[in-house]
């Protein structure tokens, strides 16, 4: 006989039981997340590390700028020797600057998990300060006495908010004019960087005549980082993607300076877009000249089969210097782990940026040396392109608001580029519904958070 | 004569009691049902209710508070410009895969079927797609599409053509994943379908061909119509887990340029750059109404028309 199913009658008991469970289960739900409560900000007071031990293990969350896992552990190991009650362990936390955040702030949300030190680049910092999720750095620069002086002006300052330090310079890079030194010659060009986009479009179809290449130029690829490169364009025609808070990547020049890279692309079609790395397309001999970051020279040199020569970033009809953006990653302390963990974080810090390390992370990525006292007579020795990168940092410019501190422009510049320069869309409207954007992702996620 | 007695009061009816075996059986099914219950209640139903909640939040992620906005985040959504884009999008990649992997599948399935040598390779060779790391996938397809040095490019310069912007491109990008969306499931269909087909009854098909039906009259009077239960089910799976596409959008659009549907937009929200997670969780939850509302129009409606033999 085939066994008679259980049936259970929904009474008045079993319906209140249901409901009972399933208030109890709603009111579990509102238990996790986010307290909705008055709101946490930015640290308001300096912390006090006085009495503070160090923690005996810190973890290390990076994700290895310019593949840099080899003397990052060499670091950690050197550190360890020099004070052996800290252990340093090194966390691949993502492929790159996209992928690191997305797991601290995950780390954030659950809360648990942090890191005492972590890579944070340029466009993350500061939103991590608004949230609350990094601290300032002033106090233990002080009780520690990190030269603070002796780090290149620029650099250290891009960390400066609110009067106060928030991450030290790590990664930093600015972009490089990358050429073939080898097609170059053959198009009879000197032997060095153009001194404007101007003087390089004059010299692009000698390129395209004479060396086989697909492209004189690849533009940077638009998943990447499109808007801190075409900073640079912008900036040499007299444009920008804002100026403070005032975007104004509409303005004539900016939109004329946009106009001269989609012609570069359509009406002249000397230039192509690279699809992933634009680094790795001219090293792979596709185009003659790209734009890429300092983090990317070794892997050039290590991997074309041609001379490379780099070169200042080129300028426009309005301004020929001071046309280059900063760039790359510093190191943040998280504000959700203990003093201890923050102190040992500390001390690492102080130790990865002192000179002799900033020479070695530079030598072995193509980064720039942090440290006005870095010793880099044996790094140019061997590669001598990274003193191009070091000059040109005397003529770099601090980033616009819009692409530095406004969660998302980043994606939102490059959706926009990649309409401009692969489906040849208007630029003046490209550039206006752009503008729109970035207003509204500053009235909603920046304004309400920033101090009055 | 004696008058009758009073008949006695009725004692208050018992509260029905469970039996001894009502309640060993209401046991055992707790003993076998409850430990499934608990795991499908905290990862499935907890969360969803969570999620429900934090979409009524205006909530950054990393952020330790947030403000309680209600229905903001809903009608921001809907009165945006992304809505309409989203939701084109994902209309567009929905009914294209589904549409793509079934009537391929089928169309495999009927290749698969007939006698010819070589058949059981091609089975796998046609499924083992499918059974491929969506990631691995990708990558691989990336490289074949890339138009600097991609083999369609190289194939393309070798008549003469340029590569198009498939990656760069956002019209071009969603064809690129849809295409490679479609390659690696219509494996899937292919096979559910060719169990279908070597199901179906054979003398039904033999009166056919003497009555004169041709191979095609019979495979569109006989076939499809039989194969409406196999055809139902794979509408539903393949729609759902279209809807539910992250992997090879994730790795072939990391920005989401033209590609972004429902549920990649709700992960480019929270996790991607803009890092709203109450927002996130709305679009979340709109997502979860579609998939509620298609699953049930599907079994109300489209199951009363298919034929179960």
């Amino acid at each position: 006989m085939a066994p008679k199913p259980l049936k259970l009658a929904l009474d008045r008991r079993l319906f209140l039981s249901l409901a009972g469970m399933g208030a109890g289960a709603a009111a579990l739900s509102a238990c996790g997340g986010p307290s909705t409560a008055a709101g946490t900000g930015p640290s308001e007071t300096a912390l006090n590390f006085d009495g503070v031990t160090p923690a005996a293990s810190i973890d290390f969350w990076s994700n290895h700028p310019g593949k840099s896992q080899d003397v990052e552990k060499d670091m950690i190991a050197r550190f360890e020797a020099k004070n052996p009650g800290i252990k340093v362990n090194l966390v691949t936390a993502g492929a790159n600057y996209e992928e690191i955040a997305q797991k601290f702030q995950t780390a954030q949300a659950a809360k648990s998990g942090l890191p005492a030190l972590v890579v944070l680049s340029d466009v993350w910092w500061f939103r991590y300060y608004l949230n609350g999720n990094i601290i300032p750095l002033d106090s233990l620069i002080s009780q520690l006495d990190v030269k603070l002086d002796d780090f290149r002006t620029s650099l250290v300052d891009d960390y400066k908010y609110d009067g106060q330090q928030w991450a030290l310079p790590y990664g930093r890079s600015t972009p490089l004019f990358y050429y073939n030194k080898d097609h170059f010659a053959a198009a009879g060009l000197p032997d060095r960087a153009p001194a404007t986009w101007q003087e390089f479009a004059e010299w692009a179809p000698k390129l395209k005549a004479t060396t086989g290449a697909q492209y004189a130029f690849m533009h940077p690829a638009l998943a990447g980082y499109a808007g801190w490169t075409l900073q640079n364009n912008l900036w040499g025609e007299g444009g920008s993607w804002s100026r403070d808070w005032e975007v104004t990547c509409d303005s004539a020049e900016s939109v004329a300076a946009l106009q001269a890279a989609q012609d570069s692309v359509y009406k002249d079609a000397w230039a192509g877009v690279s699809s992933k790395e634009s680094a790795d397309d001219f090293a792979a001999g596709l185009a003659s000249a790209t734009v890429s970051s300092t983090g990317s020279l070794i892997g050039i040199l290590k991997s074309a089969t041609f001379n490379v020569g780099v070169g200042f970033l080129p300028g426009g009809s309005k301004a020929k210097t001071e046309v280059c953006p900063t760039g790359g990653a510093g190191l943040g302390i998280p504000s959700g782990v203990t003093p201890e963990e923050q102190l040992a974080a500390a001390m690492f810090l102080q130790f990865v940026t002192e000179p002799e390390n900033t020479a070695a992370f530079s030598a072995a990525t193509g980064y720039m040396p942090t440290r006005k006292s870095a010793d880099m007579t044996a790094v140019l020795a061997k590669t001598p392109q990274i003193k191009t990168a070091m000059d040109q940092l005397a003529v770099t410019r601090v980033q616009d608001n819009a692409r530095a501190f406004l969660p998302g422009a980043d994606q939102e510049m490059a959706k926009a580029a990649a309409k401009i320069l692969t489906q040849e869309a208007d630029v003046k409207t490209t550039m206006t519904e752009l503008k729109a954007t970035l207003e509204g992702l500053y009235n909603t996620d920046v304004k309400p958070k920033l101090k009055a | 004569m004696q008058p009758a007695p009073p008949p006695a009061p009725t004692p208050p009816a018992a509260r029905p009691r469970w039996s001894a075996r009502s309640r060993r059986d209401f046991i055992v099914f707790l003993a076998l049902a409850l430990p499934n219950l608990v795991l499908i209640g905290t990862f499935t139903y907890l969360p969803l209710l969570n999620n429900i909640y934090y979409s009524t939040l205006n909530w950054t992620l990393g952020s330790a508070s947030a403000t309680v906005v209600g229905l903001e985040n809903y009608v921001r959504f809907f009165t945006s410009a992304d809505a309409p884009k989203v939701l084109g999008t994902t209309a567009i990649f929905t009914v294209t895969t589904v549409g793509g992997s079934m009537v391929l599948g089928l169309l495999v399935a009927v290749a698969l079927n007939s006698r010819v040598r070589g058949t059981t390779f091609a089975r796998a060779a046609v499924f083992a797609p499918y059974v491929l790391s969506g990631v691995g996938v990708g990558l691989v397809w990336l490289f074949i599409f890339d138009p600097g040095y991609g083999v369609l490019s190289w194939l393309l310069r070798g008549l003469g053509q340029q590569s198009p912007q498939w990656i760069n491109n956002p019209e071009l990008s969603l064809v690129m994943v849809i295409i490679v969306y479609v390659w690696k499931n219509l494996g899937y269909c292919a096979v559910v379908f060719l169990a279908g087909l070597q199901s179906l009854p054979k003398d039904v098909m033999e009166a056919a061909a003497l009555d004169g039906a041709g191979s095609f009259r019979r495979f569109r009077s006989i076939s499809v119509p039989l194969l409406s239960p196999t055809t139902f089910f794979l509408l539903i799976t393949t729609m759902l887990s279209s809807l539910q596409a992250f992997d090879l959008i994730r790795i072939m659009t990391p920005l989401g340029s033209g590609t972004s549907t429902l549920i990649y937009e709700a992960y480019l929200q929270a996790f991607g750059a803009y890092n709203r997670a109450g927002y996130s969780a709305a679009i979340s939850v709109v997502l979860f109404a579609i998939l509620l509302v298609i699953t049930v129009l599907q079994l109300r409606f489209v199951e009363r028309k298919v034929h179960y033999s």
